[in-house]
């Protein structure tokens, strides 16, 4: 097995160096290629066949059906516009509340970080189901939140936050935040403390210190934050069909029913490719505004 | 005096935000594990009164006895699969820089820049086409996408962090590449190994949206199955597998912190 090679510790790659370094690449190439690029591949493919309604799609054609379909359903552009202003309102959340966090964590001591650290990461390693359900019991009507408020006399009736946008918006909260809060601490946790040191004695006071030395610092950490939010909260699907109601409808559960429901796929893979293009183009265009790419790679 | 106590104030208020944030990400889960001990057949909380009576009703299903062995092989073949890939690739990268590396990572982290549902759909087609759609081997493989870049970038780090002349000692001292990797390489490495693994097997383990659509009957994981029954009611038997899968996650996040320290592990995953 190739595992039992190690790196060349000559300065200048020799050939046979070259010929390992392949060879320990083959695995990644062979996984990435045959379960991610050619499947994709595929799906394109899928998309540009003919839709029958005697089967899933048309064997070997060539068409433009699934694309007419998504420029020509009022329906679908509805469904793209809310799944991009979901996308774009969970992201907004999540980033101010990832920085909050991980700047709180970061200025904690000892105890108190491992503590909110560990918080994240039970609740980033925690299964999505279980995340909704914990949503389910404290935010529905007559759950935990509620009967505390109602009892406390905050409220009078029970605030509805759930089967609505709130609740599409909380759960897909918990489900982005860890990765936010972690991607942030981790650019916080290299940051020199006698930097920040150095503008409290030069007279500056903590939210300044916060808006001119930690945030420029934490900026690659939190355009990752920003790019995981944003390409999970397009791509939602379990969030708002539990949470949701029926118009909190994502491109991902539209997809999902015209495949499994309605059988259309050369209809689902156009509406796949297309969703798949919006969060690469918007992630291309973000970086370069926001900070260089290999910055964020490494 | 008084910008004192604005001062104060200010830091109280950014300490009960950040109280209410933890709050908030951490006791609904609990809330869950403790309708979990509850004795009533709805889901209540508080709970009214203490038993183990659902945990002994999951352990009598065998649709959920069947999920978490199914949860267990697919975790397992994952774990495998994105040890083997991610640290083959870590290893390749020593002593690279500059665009090839930025390549190489940018090939393994593609994969997570796309959203679950999709790649899901995906390869539910795509295998379907080779009668490998709901099997393990598609769980597996779907999984290991997902839980590759996670262990090569631990596996990466670990191998920076070793150092190398001792490699090269072994090799001038007559040592074969193949023992001077296993006898001075891997017992350096054991921590990262471990943490590298754990990893990947808790990405399996909580992957939902991939397997919901890549799973069938004899196939489903606990989160699968738990999203089924969630669908319908609030099931107390899914207090208790969540219950389960919490304990799990602690369980091995806390062997990963003691290996690496939390600070380390909660920066590099």
């Amino acid at each position: 097995m190739s595992l039992s090679d190690a790196r060349s510790t000559l300065g200048v790659p020799s050939l046979s160096a070259r010929w390992r370094t392949v060879a320990l690449l083959l695995p990644l190439a062979a996984l990435n290629t045959g379960v991610f690029l050619v499947p994709m591949a595929y799906l394109l493919r899928l998309s540009f066949t003919a839709r029958t309604p005697q089967g899933a799609f048309v064997e070997g054609s060539l068409s433009l059906d699934g694309y007419r379909y998504v420029a020509e359903t009022p329906l679908v552009h509805d469904i793209f516009g809310f799944t991009l202003l979901f996308g774009v309102l969970v992201t907004a959340l999540a980033v101010v509340v990832s920085v909050l966090y991980a700047y709180a964590a970061w200025r904690a001591a000892g105890g108190w970080r491992a503590l909110l650290l560990g918080g994240a990461v039970l609740s980033l390693f925690t299964t999505i189901v279980v995340k909704l359900f914990a949503v389910v019991l404290v935010f529905s009507p007559r759950g935990v939140l509620n009967d505390a408020l109602t009892e406390l006399g905050v409220i009078a009736s029970p605030l509805l936050l759930i089967d609505n946008l709130a609740g599409a918006v909380i759960a897909q909260l918990y489900i982005v935040v860890p990765y936010g809060v972690l991607a942030v601490y981790a650019v916080l946790s290299t940051l020199d403390d006698r930097q920040v040191e150095a503008a409290l004695d030069l007279g500056a006071d903590r939210p300044r210190v916060f808006r001119e030395v930690v945030l420029p610092h934490a900026r690659p950490g939190i355009a990752v934050a920003g790019i995981i939010s944003f390409t999970w909260s397009v791509g939602a699907y379990p969030a708002p069909l539990l949470l949701g109601s029926g118009s909190e409808q994502t491109t991902a559960i539209l997809v999902s029913q015209l495949l499994l429901t309605d059988f259309d796929w050369p209809a689902a893979a156009a509406v796949a490719v297309v969703t798949v293009a919006v969060v690469l183009t918007t992630l291309v265009v973000g970086l370069r505004r926001f900070a260089s790419g290999g910055e964020l790679l490494g | 005096m008084s910008c004192l106590a604005e001062r104060r104030l200010r830091r109280w208020l950014f300490r009960a935000v950040v109280a209410a944030l933890f709050g908030l990400l951490v006791l609904p889960l609990a809330i869950v594990v403790s309708t979990a001990f509850d004795a009533s057949s709805v889901v209540t909380f508080p709970p009214t009164a203490l038993s183990t009576r659902w945990i002994g009703e999951l352990f009598r299903s065998p649709t959920w006895l069947r999920s978490l062995l199914n949860s267990l092989v697919v975790a397992s073949g994952t774990t495998l699969v994105s040890m083997v890939v991610g640290t083959t690739a870590a290893l390749a990268l020593q002593g690279y820089d500059g665009r090839f590396r930025t390549v190489v990572v940018g090939l393994a982290v593609l994969p997570l820049l796309v959203p679950g549902v999709i790649i899901g759909v995906t390869l539910l087609t795509f295998f379907s086409r080779f009668g490998l759609q709901q099997s393990y081997a598609a769980l597996v493989l779907a999984h290991s996408l997902w839980a590759t870049p996670l262990t090569f970038s631990v596996m990466q780090s670990a191998f920076a962090r070793f150092d190398w002349r001792l490699h090269e000692a072994a090799l001038d001292l007559g040592a074969s590449r193949v023992k001077a990797f296993r006898t001075v390489v891997v017992p350096e490495l054991r921590a990262g190994l471990a943490v590298a693994a754990l990893v990947g097997f808790i990405v399996s383990l909580q992957e939902f949206v991939m397997a919901l659509f890549l799973s069938g009957p004899d196939t489903r994981t606990v989160p699968v199955e738990a999203w089924n029954s969630l669908r319908q009611s609030l099931d107390p038997l899914v207090s208790v597998v969540s219950t389960i899968l919490l304990a799990a996650v602690v369980l091995l996040v806390v062997s990963a912190g003691a290996l690496v320290g939390l600070d380390r592990f909660a920066a590099e995953t």
